[in-house]
C-alpha cells in the first residue's frame, strides 16, 4: 500500500507541469537517482544492498526536498530577478554542516577552474614553443 | 561506482608539489578553519578531505594513462571531473593541517575492510550532474542551470540523504531491527527531521499526493 502511494505521488507530480513544449523534460521518470542513491545509502550506514522500495522512497523524499528548496530560493530571488547560488546559501545559512560543505565545494570549484586555466595556458605555451 | 577520466588528476599532482604560498592552500585552510567549528556531521566532511592522500595512489595509477587522450574534450568531461571533485580535491586541504592529516591516517589505517569500503562509498557517491541539472531545469522552468548551482544543490541533497539515512538507522536500532533499512524507518526518520525543522515547509500545500 505504501508503495502505491509513492508511485501515485510521483505520477501526479509528472503531470503537473507547464504545457509548453521545450527541451527540458517535465516528466519525472522513476529511479533517476537510483544507482547513485544505492551507493550513497550504503556509505551513510545502510546495507550494502538497500531495499529497492527504500531507495525509491528516499528518492521521492529527496526530489521533494530539492523541489521545495528551489521554490523557496526562487521566492527569495524573485525580488532581485535571477536565481543565484547565493539564494541557496542564504536558505541553508542556519544549517552549519550544509553551509560549510557548500562553501567548501564552491571554493574547490574555483580552484579547479584556475587549475584548468593554468593547464590550458601551459598547453598553449608548449604548442607555440614547438 | 563510476570512475571518470581525469586529465586534471595529473595536473593536481603537480599542483600539490608547488610552493606553499600558492592560492590553493590559502583557500583551503579557510575552509578547514570554518569546518573546525562544527558539529559532528560537518566534522565528517572536514575529515573526509584528508583521506585523499590514501585514495590518491590508487587513482593516480588508473587515470594518468588516459590524461592525454582526454585533454581536448568538451564541457561534458569537465563536468564529469567535477563529480569526483570532492574526492580529488581533498588533497588541497591535506596540505593545510598535518596534525589532522596524521589523525586521519591513523584512523584510516585501523579500518576494517568493510569500514573502508563503506567510507569509500561515502566519499565517492554523489548525484549525477546531468540528472540533477535536468531536475533543476524542470523545477525552475529555465533551461539553463549554472554548474555551481548544480554543485551546491547536489551537495545539499547528499547531506540531506545522510541525515535521513542516519536517522532511519537510529530508528531501526531503537526498534531492534536488523538488515537493510525499510521504508517504515525512513518515514519515521522523515517525520523526526520535520519536527527538528530540517525539512523546508511548503508554503503552498501539495494538492495531489
Amino acid at each position: 500500500m505504501s508503495n502505491n502511494n509513492s508511485s501515485v505521488g510521483a505520477s501526479s507530480k509528472a503531470r503537473v507541469g507547464p504545457s509548453q513544449p521545450s527541451e527540458t523534460s517535465f516528466k519525472r521518470k522513476r529511479g533517476v537517482f537510483q544507482k547513485d542513491l544505492q551507493h550513497m545509502m550504503y556509505g551513510f550506514g545502510d546495507d550494502p544492498n538497500p531495499l529497492p522500495e527504500t531507495v525509491a522512497l528516499v528518492e521521492d523524499i529527496v526530489v521533494e526536498y530539492v523541489t521545495d528548496m528551489v521554490h523557496k530560493a526562487q521566492d527569495i530571488a524573485s525580488k532581485r530577478g535571477k536565481l543565484l547560488t547565493e539564494d541557496f546559501l542564504f536558505l541553508i545559512r542556519k544549517d552549519l554542516p550544509k553551509l560549510n560543505r557548500c562553501t567548501e565545494l564552491l571554493s574547490m570549484n574555483e580552484e579547479l577552474k584556475q587549475a584548468r586555466k593554468a593547464f590550458d595556458v601551459d598547453e598553449e605555451k608548449l604548442a607555440s614553443a614547438e | 561506482m563510476k570512475h571518470s577520466k581525469d586529465p586534471f588528476e595529473v595536473a593536481f599532482e603537480e599542483i600539490d608539489d608547488s610552493p606553499p604560498d600558492t592560492p590553493y592552500t590559502n583557500d583551503v585552510t579557510e575552509a578547514q578553519t570554518m569546518a573546525g567549528h562544527l558539529t559532528i556531521n560537518s566534522q565528517r566532511y572536514d575529515v573526509e578531505n584528508n583521506i585523499n592522500s590514501l585514495n590518491q595512489p590508487r587513482k593516480a595509477v588508473k587515470f594518468s594513462s588516459t590524461s592525454t587522450a582526454n585533454k581536448n574534450k568538451e564541457e561534458d568531461d569537465y563536468e564529469e571531473e567535477e563529480e569526483n571533485m570532492d574526492v580529488e580535491l581533498g588533497r588541497f586541504s591535506s596540505t593545510g593541517d598535518p596534525d589532522k592529516m596524521a589523525k586521519m591516517q591513523s584512523i584510516l589505517s585501523q579500518f576494517t575492510e568493510e569500514q573502508m569500503s563503506r567510507y569509500e562509498s561515502f566519499r565517492r557517491s554523489g548525484f549525477q550532474k546531468a540528472n540533477m541539472k535536468r531536475l533543476l531545469a524542470s523545477i525552475t522552468g529555465s533551461a539553463k542551470i549554472s554548474l555551481p548551482m548544480t554543485i551546491v544543490v547536489s551537495g545539499i541533497a547528499k547531506i540531506f540523504v545522510g541525515e535521513l539515512v542516519e536517522t532511519a538507522k537510529t530508528v531501526m536500532t531503537e526498534r531492534k531491527g536488523t538488515g537493510p533499512i525499510r521504508p517504515c524507518h525512513v518515514r519515521e526518520a522523515y517525520r523526526r527531521l520535520k519536527l527538528e525543522g530540517k525539512i523546508p515547509k511548503r508554503s503552498v500545500p501539495r494538492l495531489f499526493r
